[in-house]
């Protein structure tokens, strides 16, 4: 008995924590904001997903974040792949440039886009000095800029999920695979990505949500005509007084996370079953 | 990896891409020039002059560096008896508590923030410096229950049996052995955490006030109304002190245990 009591002191000052600085906060705004003297959330949800500047804010945020996981899988996995099977010295080193960016803030890392992307920017010049561009090519405040600072944001927690779930893949299936006459393409595509698949959908999930909800980036890259949901949320929160409508939003923002973390982490279920 | 041509060159490119921003920000924090142009025109200290002495930057810097410590404290205080509950007292429901209490990760920051806004200062009238280090707080718990809990789920419980069978009393238990075997946890835990508040974007800017901003915060606002380099002298000099915690983390503990595992 007093072992059980001792446990729930260790215990309850972290519950209390979590109850009161995030489950009771959130479920109430997203039920009823209290800040609200006349909340109506259904309602204001119901004319969220039939307003068309909300409706294409949702398709741009899906679309812009798809792009950039379906980017840093393309480089992360390979990228992965090749750390995994480096000599120790490269690996350490090489998961040292991969990890330390994500030690910096995000208008750090985003700043950068601003002075590359602009229309007198380094890419511009360079492309209209190689002939690809007549003019000046402004690339800030679009989608492409969006999806080139979210790749770059979120590309490192893809590289290391699917480095841990390659470095545990035994290097001695791949030379059996060899051996039995698979060429290089065959291995990759019959051994090493299955066995590494559960790892990389883990990836892959914590890049899509992180560009999903990302603020900082959308909001220095994608200027006021390119909103996502994000940067229409703190708009909404800023400037409207309308407390309802602004739960609608986030209700919107949260299902799409729990959703594709769910769903995601089925198929990464399922992959690692077989 | 040689004998993957295909893959070193993606490797190279992917890491280029990755770490050329850092020297675009490095080089446009040196600039002599007034524009944001990367390669900066000249060299010279000026922006690292105009960025120590700005005053926004000072009191946000001074704000960020209170809030982190703070809410870091707060949240191992909490987190690391949890942690110890969880793993060596095995209570009822333990993967729903802990569940419980990385769950603040799950959901969107901004949101999160937004929830905060509303109960800390709109409904309890908080200041601006307590709703941050207790929103902080809530968003570090999950990192330090991950952290110190791998720290425990690697060290045998059987040696606080052993030490208790051997005749040690429960607070020498406490001291000889279970303060050692968690300590590289909670260093790990601090570090992140530190970092983790210090850097925060979403959570921070939902829960500032005209008057009290954290450094990212005040960063964020700044680049959005002015294109001058002091922006990125303000971020090389935090490039350094990201350098320095780095190095020393990895002294006490090993970089990659910490920060390499942080993501998953």
């Amino acid at each position: 008995m007093r072992r059980g009591l001792g446990t729930s002191a260790l215990l309850l000052p972290a519950a209390v924590l979590v109850v009161v600085g995030f489950l009771y906060p959130y479920v109430t705004m997203l039920v009823a904001p209290a800040a609200d003297p006349d909340p109506d959330v259904p309602g204001s949800l119901a004319a969220a997903v039939t307003d068309p500047y909300v409706v294409e804010i949702v398709a741009r945020t899906a679309r812009v974040a798809g792009i950039a996981t379906l980017a840093s899988l393309l480089f992360g996995f390979p990228v992965a792949w090749a750390i995994s099977r480096a000599a120790p010295r490269w690996r350490a080193l090489l998961l040292l440039a991969v990890t330390f960016p994500l030690l910096l803030s995000t208008v750090i890392r985003t700043f950068a886009w601003i002075v590359l992307l602009g229309g007198e920017g380094l890419i511009s010049q360079t492309l209209q000095a190689v002939g690809l561009a007549a003019g000046p090519v402004q690339l800030l405040y679009t989608e492409t800029a969006m999806v080139l600072g979210l790749t770059q944001l979120f590309m490192p927690l893809l590289v290391l999920t699917a480095y841990s779930s390659l470095a545990a893949v035994d290097p001695a299936l791949e030379d059996a695979a060899r051996g039995m006459g698979a060429r290089n393409s065959a291995v990759f595509a019959r051994v090493v990505f299955p066995l590494a698949l559960p790892g990389t959908a883990v990836g892959a999930i914590l890049v899509f949500a992180g560009c999903v909800t990302a603020f900082t980036t959308p909001s220095l890259l994608g200027g006021t005509r390119n909103r996502t949901l994000a940067t229409l949320l703190y708009q909404e929160a800023n400037t409207s007084v309308d407390w309802s409508g602004v739960s609608a939003i986030a209700i919107i923002m949260t299902a799409i996370v729990l959703v594709v973390t769910v769903v995601m982490s089925r198929v990464s279920a399922i992959g690692s079953r077989r | 990896m040689t004998r993957r041509p295909v893959f070193t060159l993606i490797t190279a490119a992917a890491v280029v891409f990755l770490l050329f921003p850092i020297v675009v920000v490095v080089g446009v924090g040196l600039s002599a020039g007034t524009v944001l142009t990367f390669p900066p025109e000249g060299v010279s200290l000026r922006w690292f002059a105009d960025a120590v002495a700005y005053e926004p930057f000072r009191s946000a810097l001074w704000t960020s560096v209170v809030v982190a410590v703070l809410a870091t404290v707060l949240a191992l205080a909490v987190g690391v008896p949890a942690t110890y509950a969880i793993h060596r007292r095995s209570p009822r429901g333990r993967h729903a508590l802990q569940l419980l209490f990385v769950s603040p990760l799950i959901v969107p920051e901004l949101v999160l923030g937004f929830a905060l806004f509303q109960l800390f200062m709109v409904e309890a009238g908080f200041d601006a410096r307590t709703a941050l280090v207790a929103g902080h707080a809530v968003l570090l718990l999950p990192y330090t229950v991950r952290v110190t809990g791998a720290s425990l789920q690697q060290a045998d419980p059987a040696l606080e049996d052993a030490a208790a069978g051997l005749g040690a009393g429960p607070l020498t238990t406490f001291f000889r052995i279970t303060v050692p075997v968690i300590a590289p946890g909670v260093v790990a835990a601090t570090m992140l955490s530190l970092l983790t508040s210090f850097n925060n974007v979403p959570l921070s800017l939902m829960l500032t006030s005209r008057r009290v901003e954290t450094l990212p915060v005040a960063m964020l606002e700044y680049v959005q109304t002015s294109f001058t380099p002091m922006i990125a002298a303000v971020s090389t000099l935090l490039l350094l002190l990201t350098i320095g915690i780095a190095l020393l983390t990895e002294r006490l503990v090993g970089f990659q245990k910490v920060f390499g595992r942080s993501a998953s």
